[in-house]
């Protein structure tokens, strides 16, 4: 049922994909915005309240974030018909998005949503949506992302998800999701252990430590939707070493890893999933953790005290051309490479707190996006790129928050502590 | 009636033979009764102590009853006796026999109770042996060297696992809340690997020190200063 509609997106995007070019109304760099006016939406056969919160409530907030919308406030002229444009365009409007949600039979419905370019008088995106009631927020979701797709060529990341660590206090944690909006909490995990570390693979599978069996095992799934299992060390192994800091390779085939040796050291090892063969890529007397791939899957950014502190270092995945990223303070870490590839996320420590920097590989700078009082950790890209999910907090008491690069819309995404490691993905 | 010419030459002989006896014959009640009397005789003559050969019927041909009667008596009696020393020999037997399982089980219930007890007091003195030397030892910011103050805390632990030379010991290594949870997990493994090196160097076997990191996961005071950054930044010695 909720399947259903997972099948339909996945095909709309793969639709989308497939499409020849579209007209791409605003570079995504502009400063301009695009004014949007969405009437409410004509219900039949459903709760008018529901569709009210749910799609037209939810689809305002995520044009709201997603950037280059302006929604237009101003008292909407009565008339949706081709004479009533131009009142439309005296309150600031370029497209007026009509929508229209009507029940098919049962519990299914259909969302149809139509743009009118207001100005020229053409009508331009026009979609339906199916789904059943409950997925109204996830329709909601899609259509803004469309609509970004629309206007920028780029989807939107209405419709994408958070993986984090919650702690259920009694020395349990566990893996969660919220959607990108806060809202749709789920419990992820069960295992009534310590649990740590997540990490999506583009296809939606999750991998994590859980310390379930008394030490640090990777887990996590081997196929989208599949049960969780033992990913390493396989079956018959024991201590091999501490395990820690999981993170899916790009093509979702590798996992690199951390694995401590008996000296107390730890290294970064790439695992084939399939072959469950474990290959090394750093030995050095030193710690060496945080493994962050580049989008292409040829390098990797990670943390490493070599030179006595922790420091950001890139190398080739095979562990060559290791080279040292960042140069000012003395503990910069847990580096997060963007998904264009442009640009390294870190956090760097000054006085006992962490703040979140941007490293930027084309110039070779880097710069301060959080400064506060709070310890802000653990950054992770937007699909898009163009905001950041990083835990802050002070006195251990960890939020999720999302920021824009510039530090500037700075949003709290829970409103519970104990949240640790997000990660953020576009499929489920 | 088939048989009516013999009631004739039946009738004569019985006459005959009554006319030619010389008492009156025995009524099968008075034979029955005698031979009770005699049976009881010879029971009693068994319980007395009389042999079989003394049977006073022995020689009264005009009452073998009698004879067989007594002998029965005093074979019964003979069986009745033997059949009742068996049995109490055999109660003998199994009282004995109970006694014995009885001791037995006592003796083992004793001995079990008394190992149980040294178990106990073994594991008790494990238990406060491991409670008085397995304590923590502290670092200093971002390191994992071990200090000095903590020297003479690893060689009470050695001292313990020479003393008690089964037990095995769990290192967990600990960070305060100011590194990343990754690094810190790397910084704790290296901690207890410390540990773990400075207790082999002092002649504990590898085999029998694990060690794990729990970074800053599970601190164990929740303050946020100084002092509670220090009693984070820690190894745990656990009893395995």
């Amino acid at each position: 049922m909720m399947f259903r509609l997972f099948v339909g997106l996945f095909v709309l995007a793969g639709f989308l994909g497939a499409q020849a070019p579209q007209e791409v109304v605003l570079s995504a760099s502009t400063s301009l915005k695009l004014g949007v006016a969405v009437p409410a939406a004509q219900v039949q056969g459903l709760d008018a309240g529901l569709v009210a919160r749910e799609l037209h409530g939810t689809l305002l907030r995520d044009l709201e974030e997603a950037g280059p919308f302006s929604l237009v406030r101003d008292a909407h002229p009565r008339s949706t018909e081709p004479p009533a444009y131009k009142a439309w365009v005296e309150i600031g409007a370029d497209w007026l998005l009509l929508l229209k949600a009507a029940r098919l039979q049962g519990e299914e419905l259909e969302v149809v949503a139509q743009v009118i370019d207001v100005k020229s008088g053409k009508p331009g995106f026009n979609r339906r949506y199916h789904g059943q009631d409950r997925v109204l927020r996830r329709i909601a979701h899609t259509l803004a992302d469309d609509l970004m797709a629309r206007l920028t060529g780029e989807r939107g990341v209405a419709d994408t998800r958070i993986v984090f660590v919650r702690d259920l206090g009694g020395g349990i944690k566990e893996i969660f999701q919220v959607d990108r909006d806060g809202l749709g909490l789920t419990q992820l995990t069960f295992h009534r252990s310590l649990t740590l570390s997540p990490t999506l693979a583009p296809d939606g599978r999750l991998a994590y430590i859980t310390f379930k069996a008394g030490g640090p095992e990777i887990w996590g799934q081997l196929k989208p939707g599949a049960a969780h299992v033992r990913l390493y060390p396989g079956s018959g192994t024991r201590n091999i070493g501490h395990l820690s800091a999981p993170a899916w390779s790009p093509d979702g085939r590798r996992l690199a890893f951390v694995q401590g040796d008996r000296r107390g050291n730890s290294d970064i090892m790439v695992l084939d999933v399939s072959s469950g063969r474990a290959r090394r890529l750093t030995d050095s007397n030193c710690i060496n953790t945080e493994p962050s791939w580049n989008p292409a899957g040829t390098q990797l950014a990670f943390t490493s005290d070599r030179e006595g502190s922790p420091q950001v270092y890139l190398m080739e995945e095979d562990g060559s051309n290791v080279r040292r990223l960042t140069r000012e303070g003395g503990y910069n870490a847990t580096p997060a490479w963007s998904p264009t590839g442009a640009m390294v996320a870190y956090v760097s420590r000054f006085e006992g707190k962490f703040d979140l920097f941007v490293y930027n590989l084309k110039d070779g700078k880097s710069y301060q996006v959080t400064t506060g009082l709070a310890s802000s950790e653990s950054p992770d890209w937007a699909p898009d790129e163009r905001r950041i999910v990083f835990t802050s907090g002070s006195r251990g008491g960890m939020q999720l928050f999302t920021t824009d690069l510039s530090g500037q819309t700075l949003r709290r995404l829970t409103d519970f502590t104990g949240a640790q490691s997000p990660r953020w993905g576009r499929s489920r | 009636m088939r048989h009516a010419r013999l009631i004739v030459p039946v009738a004569a002989i019985t006459v005959l033979a009554g006319a030619l006896a010389c008492k009156p014959p025995k009524t099968p009640e008075q034979i029955q009764q005698e031979r009770q009397a005699a049976f009881n005789e010879g029971y009693k003559a068994f319980q007395d102590g009389q042999a079989k050969g003394t049977n006073p019927y022995a020689n009264d041909k005009d009452n073998p009853h009698k004879m067989e009667g007594w002998n029965e008596g005093w074979e019964k009696a003979k069986s009745d006796k033997e059949a009742a020393e068996k049995k109490a020999a055999e109660e003998a037997e199994a009282a004995r026999r109970r006694a014995e399982e009885e001791a037995r089980r006592k003796a083992e219930a004793e001995a079990a109770e008394a190992a149980r007890r040294a178990a106990a007091e073994k594991a008790e003195a494990l238990r406060r042996a491991a409670t008085a030397a397995l304590l923590d030892i502290n670092f200093d910011f971002d390191q994992s060297a071990i200090r000095n103050a903590d020297k003479v805390k690893l060689q009470a632990i050695a001292d313990f696992m020479k003393a008690f030379p089964d037990a095995k010991v769990k290192i967990e290594g600990h960070c305060d809340e100011r590194g990343t949870v990754e690094y810190n997990l790397a910084l704790g493994d290296r901690r207890a690997a410390a540990a773990k090196a400075y207790l082999v160097s002092l002649g504990v076997s590898e085999s029998r020190l694990e060690t794990t990191s729990l970074g800053k996961e599970r601190p164990k005071v929740e303050g946020h200063n100084e002092k509670s950054w220090l009693a984070n930044r820690r190894c745990e010695f656990k009893l395995l």
